[in-house]
């Protein structure tokens, strides 16, 4: 009963729009059928093992895996069990088995965090390492190749997702990538006050001649960078995207001259 | 000691060290004509901003948080420029670009200045598309340059009468 349930989970949905009144079927997620792509429209006749485990090894991206932010029709490619219903579906709490990489996933989704600027920073590095203890490759060098595969993407991707987090200016520009705010990079900037106040920043740094005076340059720049850091959570909470960016842009040029700062450290 | 700061302001590769150019050309990829500014910087310095002969270029890029500053001196009676320098925090290209703005600036006109493309300092550095605003950024000081020089000759005008 239970494998029959995980075959037509797996099969093809359109088989499910035909059958779905029928009483011999086990209640299943609710679907939204426009969403749905069927990778075949074939009704599949009384399945064996052999070819349940061909279906198992069937590329995973006929299936609907750009619905929002619910998991619900995710399962287990090894033993079929369902994935959770919220969160991040990156390893298999049944089986342990690592799951490939899902792009439609966002960084906040992967930590279980809200969408949001102010996060708790603190929080990152246990999320972080529990991640790793499930997915890391070096973990799983007992498993089957594809598996090894999967889990090297991602451990990648949690790696890339801690990195982006952990930072606030990476955190604020890739919360404006997901609000697909995009930001011309191009475009030089020459707001006067700012680009004076930098390069006598600059300046300062590379002229400062003991660790005392960057140190002290170090903890004027760190406070800028906060009240900027600010500035840009509250513009951002108000959707004021334009005022968002430049905050970003400031902040990207503190932080040029604490890299500067910890250079000649 | 002025190279010694361009020096630490560049992000060249995996060291900033005093090896002969050629090493940082094998193991970065950088032309030989970005290293040789890098190595033998030309121009680099400041005039002073309230010379009324002046015109300060002060530009960023926000993406890198890069800052070029490029001044020109303008000879009033033919609006030659007749001398230029720059101060530049960013990587090499961005240095690059700014120094050979300043020697293609001295001695023309600044009408013609005004006509001098990014893609033309991209070419003589052969810059890759990754560094291409930095040349950009160069002919955006080369424009922000003449145009302070002008405003503020205007501001001037009216108080002479």
């Amino acid at each position: 009963m239970w494998n029959r349930r995980k075959n037509l989970l797996l099969s093809s949905l359109s088989l499910l729009r035909h059958i779905s009144s029928s009483p011999h079927l086990p209640r299943l997620h609710p679907l939204k059928p426009s969403h749905l792509l069927c990778p075949s429209n074939s009704f599949l006749p009384p399945i064996d093992s052999q070819l349940r485990n061909n279906l198992l090894d069937l590329p995973r991206c006929g299936f609907p895996r750009n619905l929002s932010s619910s998991n619900s029709c995710s399962s287990c490619w090894n033993c079929g069990a369902v994935g959770p219903t919220s969160g991040a579906f990156l390893a298999c709490g049944s089986c342990g088995a690592v799951q490939p990489v899902d792009a439609s996933v966002d960084y906040f989704q992967i930590f279980g965090m809200k969408k949001m600027y102010e996060i708790e920073e603190g929080d990152l590095e246990g999320i972080y390492k529990d991640w790793q203890k499930k997915l890391h490759p070096d973990l799983v060098h007992s498993k089957s190749e594809k598996e090894k595969g999967f889990a090297a993407e991602q451990s990648a991707r949690v790696i890339d997702a801690y990195r982006t987090l952990k930072n606030p200016l990476s955190r604020a520009l890739y919360l404006l990538k997901l609000e697909q705010i995009h930001v011309d990079e191009e475009k030089t900037v020459s707001d006067p006050d700012l680009l004076m106040e930098m390069l006598e920043m600059r300046e300062a740094v590379e002229e400062a001649k003991d660790t005392q005076s960057l140190k002290e340059i170090q903890s004027k720049v760190k406070k800028k960078l906060d009240s900027w850091s600010n500035s840009f959570k509250e513009a951002f909470n108000k959707q004021d995207f334009d005022s968002a960016v430049n905050c970003t842009q400031r902040m990207k040029y503190y932080e040029r001259a604490l890299e500067e700062i910890t250079k000649k450290l | 000691m002025l190279r010694l700061a361009l020096k630490r302001s560049l992000r060249l590769g995996p060291a900033v060290s005093d090896t002969p150019s050629a090493a940082m050309v094998a193991s970065r990829g950088y032309h030989e004509r970005v290293v040789d500014h890098y190595n033998n910087p030309r121009n680099v310095g400041s005039f002073d901003k309230e010379d009324p002969n002046v015109g300060t270029g002060l530009v960023g890029a926000p993406a890198c948080g890069d800052v070029m500053k490029l001044q020109i001196k303008v000879d009033e009676d033919s609006g030659k420029i007749v001398d230029a320098c720059f101060k530049t925090f960013g990587c090499g290209s961005a240095i690059a670009s700014s120094s050979v703005a300043t020697e293609w600036v001295k001695g023309k006109q600044m009408e013609e200045v005004l006509t001098i493309k990014n893609t033309e300092i991209a070419k003589h550095l052969s810059l890759p598309p990754v560094k291409l605003h930095c040349s950009m950024l160069a002919e955006d000081a080369i424009k922000a340059a003449v145009k302070d020089y002008e405003l503020k000759k205007a501001k001037a005008a009216p108080k002479q009468e």
